[in-house]
């Protein structure tokens, strides 16, 4: 292997060499550069490599003949190696990347380049505290040259500004040096570390000067104004540079020096870094220029890894594991991220949309997204993981909840900033440049988070045993999206058949029901694909990934694998609703609330392993400590999937925007993912109690206002999809009021409810979805009178309705009957007949999607419309197929649910006798009554059509109308505001109390990130006085002045 | 005799019993309602020759297969709630298709009919049928939680929600009919019962005089007498749930006829003493002081 002095001399004599080459020398100078840079990068990962395939001991490199502590020596161990490989990777690529700015500039500015990646690598590999210094000072000025490469007026005063602090803080880190090497003698770190610290009077200052110039190196908040600045004035390149190059250097520099530090000014370190993160996320919301923002972002992100290493002791032996998966997302994304703004070339986030122009960057864009927020598979997603564990295993949750705070806030920009670039409409006065050795980059640095995402959960104990195939399986279809539609769709069919076919007989009778409802239901859905022409970009991937995602929750063994698959669902759903026509903001609140309660499924889950080995699921049904809060938690995140009322604002908007096909995805199948959460959550923990109130007594009052509400709500909407969409959360009310009475009864009606719930709102959602195919509008009170031109569509809805309202003879009453029965024998009687208030307003949108689209007048511009296509029609027939038989027959559906329940109820169990169903209190038959029903239709049917066989065909225009003509259909339909006498008298139970809440919330937020950004008023005399203050005050906390 | 034919014969007879007793009922109070506004009225077998009337019409047309199936849902709905009730409280043969489903049934089927007319009357096309729509459906929303909240009162007073049993446990005397033995229950009930008969203050679904009688406005001829046919059926199968429920049922048709009549009686009387309401008055009103009655109906059999 190379000796690792050959990087710097490399360096070293490039950047030398590249001084002689004469004027028109910067062609030469720059290839000069990248091949060096390419050798380091080389020398580096071999040694990296070696260190991890083999076991070879750390080397030490002596620069004199003389050994330490008389000479500088430089280790170069493990990680080591991982840092310079980094840290010389991205000068590699970021020269290239830079390659035609830094041309321009001169030959100069790639002497810079190189003296900065060759300060970089000593910073990490020296054990020489005033070695690291001059070196740190060769990397500020290094910067502080590459700063001004642009010359702007921003650019020259962001480098000064640069200069000035990053003197000043040099300055008090030599001060620390020269004490600490007055106290001990040697500045040889290992020697300094081996005397006995805490004996020597006096030294404790020495090590705080050290700590707290590395500490502001870092850019802690608020003495970040700086380099903020830089940030926001310097070119994307150097900014991606200083973000993942330099603050990479800085993180080892910190983590080889936090030893020195006692464990107090270790803890405060830790606290610097996590309100670091916290308030520059905050602040981050406000952000519109696109460079600005990353720059909170990576500020924020070194916040973190502080925190983590500041907190060291605490975490115990995984803080090099989380500290690394966190860096390396942070590395590669934040890079990738300034990159990619360096493309697109604009002051504003919102024109971002322009780089729909190019799908590799687009895909790219998102992905450093996704890794940046901590969602699977990516790094940093295990390593958030692993902190909220250790953190909440030692009871840090104030800890924990600033961390998750924090990530959410990075969320809300990240994500509306991906919503602006998939969604917005392109800028006109834009072109988008992709020059080829400015995408290489890029797309390595996407790629490699993949690999560093699949690396890291093999090194990961439990992460290893997670089932990537469904992922990978939805990943591969992103590269054979240039197939037609209809050859992918068959593939995923085939696909998840497949998988359903191989598993099942592996799963217990509830995974059985609810991979059934995922999987069997999704492939229904899936069907309805080959209405869609063309190639469908970018659609497979993603319902595969939510697919994915639901699988993997129904075969979750440890919190760890339910997690991943929470989010791989999350993130393939996102993906889905985001393709609506109008759907960025409902995709935004979807995605917001989605983080939202994931983070507080992750916190119950951290707190479950308090006192506990391992993570498998069932520590759940052993919680030692504050059961009842994690059980909230965990309740509360599995909530926001339900919809439940408060947490359901994201939901009517992102499901009546989606598709045809996939508006029952999300609606009939996702939300089931909530209800298997609960269910889970139910059966390990059984019943808490909070202050003497039962959790599920709360959530039966949860479930029955989101059901009134949602069911009214649903009433009043002009929307067909909408109004799906409101009955939808009014329907997983009944699920979550099922769940919470903790019976058989209760446990019976909330699952079989589950499955009639995906049957009749997948037929509907189809079928409507079919209508909107065909008229171009949601609108009810636009369409009308369809039933002649749609007829197979109008019996899907009317069956559909039908089961919906829960009236005889069909399936859905079997959900009613049972409702009743076990609310009966609960004896909850307010809830029940709230319920049973709530199950009737469902008569009113049930009649009004029917009657508003199909009955009444047909308008002018519909007469031509033709039936819905074939294939959104097939799925529609085979799921009323099953409605029919579950009809005839509904001790098929029941009699297996009830019997898996019997283990965890025994009691109050229905007793069957053919299609008779008994329960104490009542009995029900609905094979008989199917028969009774239809012969009494026939017969009445029969005797009419008899009496009536003349009857004359007349169109709907004509009425008996007081002898006058109506004037138009469209005066004439009645549907607009279809009950408005309703609204007037009970509309202020849903007056948008919700909605406003939340709004005042964000607004709130935004205020808030608002004033704080005011700190920053871009003037460097304030920025000094932030850092001396800064300084001052951590000495006075640290030395006890306060 | 097979027992099937033999149950399929005697709900046939019930079914006769009931069509006729409703139709005589029908123009019985309406004789009665001329007589008290001092006019002469129509001849109390009206109701007869007005079906016939329409069987007989020679202009006969429809808007469309739903607009057919429309009356053929309503009558069904009425047909089978009759034939889901137990009639006759004893009586093996009056029984009828009982056995299928309990007061549940009962509830929910009652919806079976109203929402297939009202999908009828949608494709009929006109504007009133559709405002009667809304109109009813509203209401009922409104009404049916003070009938449920009695309703669950009765089903925790007796602990079953078997019709058959409840009747049984009225037996024995007057005072024991839930009527006085849970009449916070039997309030609640008999004010939502007023509307569930549609007359008035709760008759603006009809409304004859704003919007020529609401959902049925296009229906005429062989339709229209279908629906005439459940209109004498269905209100005297809710009459005799009420009768069930409150009033300890009836052991032979004499007793049935009473205390239908009865029950009948007391939305007439309201009817011809108070004003229409408009639907978000009556919305209000069924969830003031009824729901509240309602409430503590459940209230009290829960914790008393």
């Amino acid at each position: 292997m190379v000796d690792p002095i050959y990087i710097i001399a490399a360096l070293l004599g490039i950047a030398f060499s590249i001084g002689f080459f004469g004027k028109k020398g910067e062609n030469l100078a720059g290839y000069l550069s990248l091949i060096g840079l390419a050798f380091v990068s080389f020398v580096s990962m071999h040694w990296l490599y070696s260190f991890m395939t083999s076991d070879i001991q750390a080397v030490q490199i002596f620069t004199t003949a003389f050994k330490p502590p008389f000479s500088i020596n430089l280790l170069l161990g493990k990680e080591e190696a991982l840092f310079i490989s980094l840290i010389n990777i991205i000068g590699l690529f970021g020269g290239l990347y830079m390659f035609d700015k830094l041309k321009s500039a001169g030959k100069n500015s790639f002497i810079a380049l190189l003296m900065l990646i060759m300060g970089l690598n000593v910073m990490v590999m020296t054990r020489d505290l005033f070695n690291l210094f001059v070196f740190m000072e060769i990397s500020s000025i290094a910067i502080a040259g590459l700063i001004v490469v642009t010359q702007n007026q921003k650019s020259i005063s962001a480098g000064f500004k640069c200069m000035i602090a990053t003197g000043i803080i040099s300055g008090l880190l030599l001060l620390g040096i020269a004490f600490i090497y007055f106290f001990t003698g040697t500045l040889n770190l290992d020697f300094i570390l081996a005397g006995d610290l805490e004996s020597i009077k006096g030294v404790s200052i020495a090590i705080f000067f050290i700590m707290i110039a590395i500490v502001l190196e870092m850019k802690v908040f608020p003495a970040n104004g700086w380099g903020l600045d830089v940030y926001t004035g310097a070119n994307s390149g150097i900014g991606a540079l200083l973000s993942s190059a330099y603050a990479t250097a800085s993180v080892y520099v910190l983590m080889k020096l936090i030893p020195l530090a006692p464990e107090k000014l270790q803890f405060l370190i830790a606290a610097i870094g996590i309100i670091t993160f916290l308030a520059s996320n905050l602040m981050g919301m406000r952000q519109k220029n696109p460079n600005r923002l990353l720059g909170y972002s990576s500020v924020s992100q070194i916040g973190l890894i502080m925190a983590v290493i500041g907190l060291g002791s605490v975490i115990g032996d995984y803080t090099y594991f989380i500290v690394i998966s966190i860096l390396i997302s942070h590395f590669f994304a934040k890079a990738g991220l300034f990159w990619i703004s360096g493309i697109v070339n604009s002051n504003s986030i919102q024109d971002f949309s322009i780089l729909r122009k190019n799908k590799l960057l687009l895909v790219a864009f998102g992905v450093f997204i996704f890794a940046l927020s901590g969602l699977p598979p990516f790094p940093s997603f295990f390593g958030k993981w692993e902190l909220v564990m250790h953190l909440s295993a030692s009871k840090n949750f104030i800890w924990v909840a600033a961390l998750l705070l924090g990530s959410f806030f990075e969320a809300v920009y990240m994500f509306r900033w991906l919503g602006y670039a998939i969604k917005l409409e392109i800028p006109k006065n834009l072109k988008l440049e992709v020059k080829s050795y400015k995408l290489i980059p890029i797309v390595i640095f996407a790629l490699a988070l993949f690999g560093a995402g699949y690396y890291i959960s093999m090194e990961h104990q439990y992460a290893q045993l997670i089932n990537f195939l469904p992922l990978a399986f939805a990943l591969a279809f992103a590269f054979i999206e240039f197939l037609p539609a209809w050859v992918k769709n068959t593939l995923a069919i085939l696909g998840m058949a497949a998988y359903f076919y191989f598993n099942y007989e592996s799963y217990n009778q509830l995974q059985t029901i609810f991979a059934g409802i995922f999987i069997v239901g999704g492939i229904l859905t899936l069907l309805a694909g080959y209405a869609y022409k063309g190639k469908r970009q970018g659609f497979y991937p993603f319902a595969l990934m939510m697919f994915a995602g639901l699988i993997g929750l129904v075969e979750a063994n440890t919190t760890l694998e339910f997690f991943f698959a929470w989010e791989i669902m999350t993130l393939g759903s996102y993906f889905l609703i985001i393709r609506g026509k109008k759907s960025i903001k409902h995709a935004l609140s979807y995605i917001l609330f989605s983080i939202g309660g994931a983070y507080l499924i992750l916190s119950g889950f951290g707190l479950a392993t308090i006192g506990q080995v391992g993570i498998d699921l069932s520590i759940l049904s052993t919680v030692e400590l504050y059961a009842p809060w994690i059980f909230l938690l965990l309740a509360v995140g599995f909530m926001t999937k339900t919809g439940s009322i408060g947490l359901h604002i994201w939901l009517p908007g992102a499901h009546a925007e989606a598709e045809a096909d996939v508006s029952p995805m999300v609606s009939a199948i996702l939300l089931k993912a909530g209800v298997f959460g609960l269910i889970m959550i139910f059966l390990a923990m059984g019943e808490q109690f909070i202050a003497g109130v039962s959790i599920a007594y709360l959530l039966s009052w949860v479930g029955v206002l989101t059901a009134v509400m949602g069911n009214m709500m649903a009433a009043f909407q002009e929307d067909a999809k909408k109004l799906l969409a409101y009955s939808s959360i009014g329907a997983l009310g009944y699920a979550v009021f099922g769940l919470s009475l903790m019976s058989h009864l209760g446990w019976l009606t909330a699952i079989s409810f589950s499955v009639t719930h995906f049957m009749f709102k997948a037929l509907l959602f189809l079928a409507i979805g079919g209508v909107v195919w065909r008229v171009k509008t949601k609108d009810m009170y636009k369409m009308g009178g369809l039933i002649k031109k749609m007829p197979l569509t109008f019996i899907s809805v009317l069956i559909g309705i039908i089961v919906l309202a829960g009236v005889p003879p069909l399936t859905g009453f079997a959900g009613k009957w049972l409702f009743f029965q076990a609310v009966m024998e609960k004896q909850w009687f307010l809830q029940g007949g709230l319920l049973f208030f709530s199950g009737i307003i469902t008569f009113l949108y049930c009649f009004r999607l029917i009657h508003t689209i199909f009955l009444g007048q047909l308008k002018d511009e519909h007469r031509q419309v033709k039936e819905a296509p074939f294939w959104l029609l097939v799925p529609q027939y085979i799921i009323l197929a099953v409605i029919m038989g579950f009809s005839l027959l509904p001790s098929s559906l029941l009699q297996p649910i009830g019997e898996m329940l019997i283990p965890y109820f025994p009691d109050g169990a229905l007793t069957w006798d053919g299609q008779m169903a008994h329960t104490a209190y009542g009995y029900w038959n609905g094979k008989v009554i199917m028969i009774i029903v239809v012969a009494i239709f026939a017969t009445v049917f029969g005797w009419l059509l008899f009496m009536n066989r003349k009857a004359r065909k007349i169109k709907q225009f004509n009425i008996g109308y007081a002898g006058e003509r109506p004037y138009r259909p469209e005066t004439t339909h009645f549907a607009y505001n279809f009950f408005a006498p309703y609204k007037k008298a009970v509309g202020f139970l849903v007056a948008p109390g919700i909605t406003n809440f939340w709004k005042k919330v964000d607004e709130g937020a935004h205020a808030v990130s608002d004033k704080f950004t005011k700190i920053y008023s871009g003037n460097g005399q304030s920025y000094l006085i932030h850092i001396v203050a800064f300084i001052v005050i951590i000495y006075l906390i640290s030395f006890g002045g306060f | 005799m097979d027992p099937i034919v033999e149950k399929i014969l005697f709900a046939i007879l019930t079914l006769f019993i009931v069509l006729n007793y409703g139709m005589l009922v029908q123009g019985v109070i309406r004789k009665i309602g001329a007589r008290v506004g001092r006019r002469y009225g129509i001849p109390f077998y009206q109701p007869y020759i007005d079906i016939i009337k329409n069987y007989s019409k020679r202009t006969r047309m429809t808007h469309g297969i739903m607009f057919y199936l429309g009356p053929v849902f309503r009558l069904t709905g009425g047909i089978g709630l009759l034939m889901f009730m137990p009639v006759i409280f004893g009586n093996e043969h009056f029984q009828n298709f009982s056995f299928s489903g309990d007061l549940l049934l009962i509830l929910y089927f009652q919806f079976f009919g109203v929402l297939g007319m009202a999908l009828g009357a949608g494709e009929s096309g006109h504007p009133y049928s559709a405002l009667g729509v809304s109109r009813g459906l509203s209401q009922v929303t409104a009404y049916e939680l003070p009938l449920s909240l009695g309703v669950l009162s009765l089903a925790v007073q007796y602990n079953t929600i078997n019709i058959s049993d409840i009747v049984a446990a009225q037996q024995g005397g007057m005072l024991n009919w839930s009527i006085f033995t849970n009449p916070l229950a039997a309030i609640a009930m008999l004010l939502a019962f007023l509307a569930a008969m549609g007359r008035s203050p709760f008759d603006v679904v009809l409304a004859p005089q704003e919007i020529p009688i609401g959902p049925p406005t296009e229906f005429h001829s062989g339709l229209l007498g279908v629906l005439q046919l459940n209109r004498a059926i269905f209100p005297i199968a809710k009459l005799i749930l009420f009768m069930n429920l409150l009033m300890g049922g009836a052991t032979n048709w004499v007793e049935l006829i009473i205390k239908t009549f009865i029950i009948y009686m007391w939305s007439v009387l309201v009817g011809t003493v108070f004003p229409r309401f408009r639907v978000d008055q009556s919305v209000r009103w069924f969830l003031g002081i009824p729901l509240a009655i309602g409430v503590l109906a459940v209230l009290f059999t829960k914790f008393f």
